[in-house]
């Protein structure tokens, strides 16, 4: 039972940098119907700016904050320069040139910063605390539980609840109409581009230094499962997002302590099959399944 | 709704719109005076939405040009709210994610975004339906929604795409009284004639995008021309 308890919360823990960096897939997704294959890389780029800063400060939050300006910084620059020039009349185009910015900014980490992994710490331990002899959270859980609940926290406050966020969503929903009525379909792109790259910052400032370092293709595997919850939880929905991330944590982790690590990726594989089959627009879709 | 110091006059000078070989405006020419309401009418494929759409700046118009109160325009549709003009749409167009009262405060340019959509929804009857989705909801009430989303942006121009389409004769005697009451500069494109005839100051009829008849009601429901086009040549 305590390796249970211990599993659940290793991978909510977890399910919520997934959730961050699915939540980062979905804010693109909806503005601008594409599947950001970059992420990853633009996320590790940010990570890089963030080893950097902390190597050069000796501080872990001007590091921190450093990523998540990149971020900012990094979704600004891919839709201004390279996205808004993209041919949309296929999906398939947003898709390549994602692709190809994955192979730019990899190939040019590698120059810059070599193939080898960084270490790169945590601010706090990652030793489990125990009650009642109970392995439970560490104290660096409760600040990525902090971290993406303040982020999911602020998303919903501002889509819901500011005149930007409203906007956004017009924009995203019929760009036409929204145009006619006043809103930058342009501008409000751009921000979600920046918000979303962020987001996948903080996600990969999370999890990078849990895993071997930094390098280069290092959030590539947490690409592949944050994109089987935004998948699984539905690329429309931002709930979705959340609760998809959550899934594949936990899924991740019990597959991985129960049965075999490297069972784990297979895992995720077979419940994206199922939901798939299932309920093709994902868990939280509003639309329908296609039939064709 | 507007003083007279906030309307603003609207012309279009010999417009033309070709896609590839197919005439859609064939050297329009129209001046909307401030408070005017004008109605632009004409058989289906007159080029009526098209004209719109060159005042919204989705078309650009192949020859003529367009000036607001005097100066050379060249609209883009994002500038439309900021310049005062809103626009209705013929297939209304609303946000389906998003409730009755985000979409028309989506369409609000001021602080009090809130306050003011729900008592653009209240003007248009519909506030009942503030946190309801518009796809759950009746044809003539989306319409309604629709008017309510393009007046809480208090437009000195406004542009109405066949607003009275869906909807039964009560609607639209509703629907004639409040744009009358807006005080405010009307574009018109309506089917409905006695919609047409009972509010418009002015009414342009378009034929094949040709310009065939311009004056008032009256002048235009004698016009054997205006017969012509909307009857044909044995009429």
């Amino acid at each position: 039972m305590s390796e249970f308890i211990y599993l659940t919360f290793d991978g909510l823990s977890r399910g919520l940098v997934y959730a961050a960096f699915a939540l980062a897939l979905v804010l693109i997704w909806r503005a601008a119907r594409i599947v950001n294959f970059a992420q990853g890389a633009m996320a590790v780029s940010a990570v890089y700016v963030a080893y950097s800063v902390t190597n050069a400060t000796g501080s872990y939050w001007l590091g921190f904050a450093a990523a998540l300006l990149a971020g900012l910084a990094l979704g600004v620059t891919v839709e201004r320069v390279v996205m808004r020039f993209v041919d949309h009349s296929s999906p398939l185009n947003g898709v390549v040139v994602a692709l190809g910015l994955v192979l730019i900014l990899q190939g040019v980490l590698g120059i810059v910063y070599g193939n080898e992994f960084l270490p790169f710490s945590t601010p706090f331990s990652r030793d489990a605390f125990e009650v009642g002899g109970v392995a439970m959270l560490s104290r660096y859980d409760l600040f990525v539980i902090a971290a993406v609940g303040s982020v999911v926290i602020a998303l919903t406050l501002l889509f819901t609840r500011t005149a930007i966020g409203l906007r956004m969503r017009a924009a995203a929903f019929a760009p036409d109409v929204s145009r006619l009525l006043g809103v930058s379909v342009g501008g409000m792109l751009t921000l979600g581009w920046a918000l979303a790259a962020a987001v996948g910052s903080l996600a990969g400032i999370l999890v990078v230094p849990t895993e071997l370092g930094v390098h280069p293709t290092a959030m590539d595997v947490v690409f592949v499962s944050a994109f089987a919850a935004a998948v699984v939880g539905g690329l429309d929905s931002p709930i979705g997002a959340v609760v998809g991330g959550l899934i594949v944590g936990v899924l991740l982790s019990y597959v991985s302590g129960y049965i075999d690590v490297t069972v784990a990726p297979m895992a995720v594989l077979a419940l994206l099959v199922v939901v798939l089959l299932g309920r093709p627009g994902g868990l939280f879709s509003s639309s329908k399944a296609r039939v064709a | 709704m507007s003083t007279d110091s906030q309307l603003k006059e609207l012309a279009l000078h010999d417009i033309s719109v070709r896609f590839g070989g197919l005439t859609a405006l064939d050297n329009v020419s129209l001046r909307v005076a401030p408070g005017r309401i004008v109605g632009v009418i004409g058989p289906n494929g007159a080029g009526k939405t098209t004209l719109f759409n060159v005042i919204c700046g989705f078309v650009q118009p192949t020859s003529g040009s367009l000036t607001l109160d005097g100066r050379p325009w060249r609209p883009r549709p994002h500038h439309l709210s900021r310049l005062g003009i809103a626009r209705t749409l013929q297939g209304v167009g609303q946000f389906a994610g998003m409730t009755v009262l985000e979409n028309v405060m989506v369409g609000a340019r001021h602080r009090h975004a809130e306050s003011e959509a729900l008592a653009a929804l209240e003007r248009c009857g519909v506030d009942r339906y503030a946190s309801a989705y518009p796809g759950a909801l009746p044809y003539a009430i989306r319409k309604r929604i629709e008017l309510a989303r393009a007046l809480v942006a208090k437009p000195r121009i406004l542009m109405l795409d066949e607003p009275a389409g869906g909807l039964d004769a009560d609607e639209i005697a509703w629907l004639g009284a409040l744009i009358k009451a807006t005080g405010t500069t009307v574009l018109l494109v309506e089917h409905h004639m006695d919609l047409v005839m009972s509010v418009c100051d002015e009414i342009l009829v378009l034929d094949f995008g040709k310009p065939i008849a311009l004056g008032s009601p009256e002048e235009i429901s004698a016009d054997p021309k205006v017969t012509e086009a909307y009857l044909g040549a044995a009429a």
